[in-house]
């Protein structure tokens, strides 16, 4: 997903035992291979369903997470900027598009999808729920809520099920401008008047905390998915993924002079680890009662995050109407 | 309610808060199978749908979705409803050995056929052969080039149903290069990040 983790509390693994014994043997040998399922394959309830949970949560994430970011297009500080963002922008919503459709092949309408997020019954990542006061909150985004999505999103691509995976490659090949762009927004404001500095390291100091918990809970508390793992629908567990963006931008953040409001944060090279990783990173445990708060729709931004959305499909209603071609039947996508 | 985004504290407000009717079926219209051709000279390949009120409109959007960062020199589009599919295979089955043979020589109508050569892949553009029917136009696929290697799933859509990509459309592509504020090579930090890495050093 763009912001991991958030999807599998409470999954019940009792419907296994009622699936097919062969067809789940065959099914998981298949993965085992490396091969990918593809929407016409048999597969298992819990499979399809978690998958479409999965997708389809990654979907609403592009496209609230363009909202934060969309409001800063018209306070953009320059021309070349404000075309950028616009085009960042524009790709999220793409991305949204893609990912709809691969969760379509499962056997969820758009229709269903789109009303679910609104009436809140969907959840979207966490992160987005908080305000964008300044342009260097923009700037975060841009850079460091998008790598931590490219960690999530290369892990994911490799995954089993194939116009997931193939929806992901396109994404990952759009996302190297985002994390481009927002490294250079950023190295701007490092080596710019102190005032921009400062905003920079105001913008840090609030978004670290979201940007710990956007991994997802810690694996001490998370529910265990060890079936999910290993049908390659989850791709490696929270603490996982939170130490890899640890690792790859904690030095970068570090080298433009900014501080990360985390005193206990630092890297163990200690730790015993597995040939090719060479520590683990130590830090404040996050505050996952916020964490669990926001996600049930008590954030700073939960409520205008889905406004705008209802607001845009409550105007978009008439053109919609307008456009309906009654000989029409719904089919599934192919692939 | 007390927002930072303009579209709420802005706009004029519509329906209620939290509530919206239940979409009807096919709200988001019906779906478009999209099939795209990078460089001249390599086969087109299926890169996936847009939902679109008709073909015209679902050619517009595909242009969007799929080609708006790759350039490419020709997509079309084509209504789900009209590729015929075959079957799944895996491990060494060629789906063709699954299919009848079909005889109707006597057919004006022209198929595309794409292969899925590999689980996971996209489908392949294979070529194009004239039949009556579909049946007809996979018997002659397999026939053509569906012995060489295993094929696992075929596509036939009837040429046309397609909406092509026009000689003169071909220049919508043409100014892609130019948007360099898009491109993640225009982002060169490095300099600037090195002038400040070395005054930080020195102070
Ligand atoms: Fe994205
Ligand atoms: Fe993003
Ligand atoms: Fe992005």
């Amino acid at each position: 997903m763009y912001g991991g983790g958030n999807t599998f509390e409470g999954i019940k693994t009792d419907s296994i035992t009622l699936e097919d014994p062969i067809k789940l043997a065959e099914f998981e040998a298949r993965i085992e291979r490396g091969e990918k399922i593809e929407p016409t394959d048999w597969m298992p309830q819990l499979y399809r369903k978690q998958l479409i949970r999965m997708i389809e949560q990654h979907g609403h994430s592009e496209i609230i997470g363009a909202l934060p970011e969309g409001t800063w297009i018209t306070r953009a500080p320059g021309f070349k900027r404000k075309m950028a963002l616009m085009a960042k922008v524009q790709d999220e919503v793409g991305h949204a598009q893609l990912l709809y459709s691969a969760a379509e092949t499962l056997g969820k309408s758009r229709e269903q999808m789109i009303d679910d997020l609104i009436t809140g019954k969907s959840k979207y990542s966490n992160i987005f729920n908080y305000p964008t006061f300044t342009w260097a909150d923009c700037c975060f985004i841009s850079w460091l809520v998008d790598a931590g999505a490219i960690v999530n999103q290369l892990a994911n691509a490799k995954g089993s099920y194939g116009p997931y995976c193939r929806a992901l490659d396109r994404i990952c090949a759009e996302e190297s401008f985002h994390l481009k762009y927002g490294h250079h927004c950023v190295i701007y404001l490092a080596s710019g008047t102190k005032k921009q500095r400062d905003m920079f390291q105001e913008a840090l100091n609030r978004w670290w905390p979201p940007m710990m918990h956007f991994f997802g809970p810690s694996d001490k508390i998370s529910t265990h998915t060890e079936v999910l793992m290993k049908w390659k629908v989850k791709m490696g567990t929270n603490d996982d993924m939170r130490n890899q963006f640890l690792d790859m931008y904690v030095p970068k953040i570090w080298e433009l002079g900014f501080t990360i409001p985390d005193p206990k944060l630092k890297k163990n090279i200690e730790t015993n680890l597995p040939a090719g990783q060479a520590g683990r990173w130590e830090y404040t445990e996050p505050d996952w009662e916020e964490f669990k708060r926001v996600i049930n729709g008590d954030g700073p931004c939960n409520k205008e995050r889905l406004e705008v959305r209802r607001v845009a499909e409550e105007r978009g209603k008439w053109v919609r109407e307008a456009l309906k071609t009654p000989k029409t039947k719904y089919v599934m996508p192919l692939a | 309610m007390n927002s930072l985004d303009p579209r709420v504290s802005r706009l004029p407000q519509v329906g209620q808060e939290g509530k919206i009717f239940p979409k009807a079926p096919l709200d988001q219209f019906g779906t478009y199978e999209v099939f795209v051709q990078s460089k001249e000279g390599k086969p087109f390949q299926h890169e996936g749908i847009v939902h679109a009120p008709n073909l015209e409109l679902a050619y517009v959007l595909a242009k969007e979705t799929f080609t708006r960062r790759f350039t490419c020199v020709s997509l079309y589009v084509v209504d789900t409803r009209d590729v015929f599919v075959s079957p799944l295979t895996d491990g060494n089955r060629n789906v063709y050995d699954l299919l009848d043979d079909v005889n109707d020589d006597e057919g004006k109508n022209k198929f595309e056929i794409y292969h899925l050569a590999k689980r996971g892949k996209q489908h392949m553009y294979a070529g194009t052969v004239v039949a009556a029917s579909v049946g007809g136009a996979l018997s002659k696929a397999k026939a053509q080039f569906g012995k060489e290697k295993i094929v696992y799933n075929v596509w036939a859509i009837e040429t046309s149903n397609i909406r092509f990509t026009q000689h003169e459309e071909r220049e919508l592509w043409l100014t892609l290069p130019e948007k360099k504020f898009r491109d993640a090579a225009e982002y060169k930090g490095g300099g600037k990040l090195k002038n400040f890495l070395e005054s930080s050093s020195k102070s």
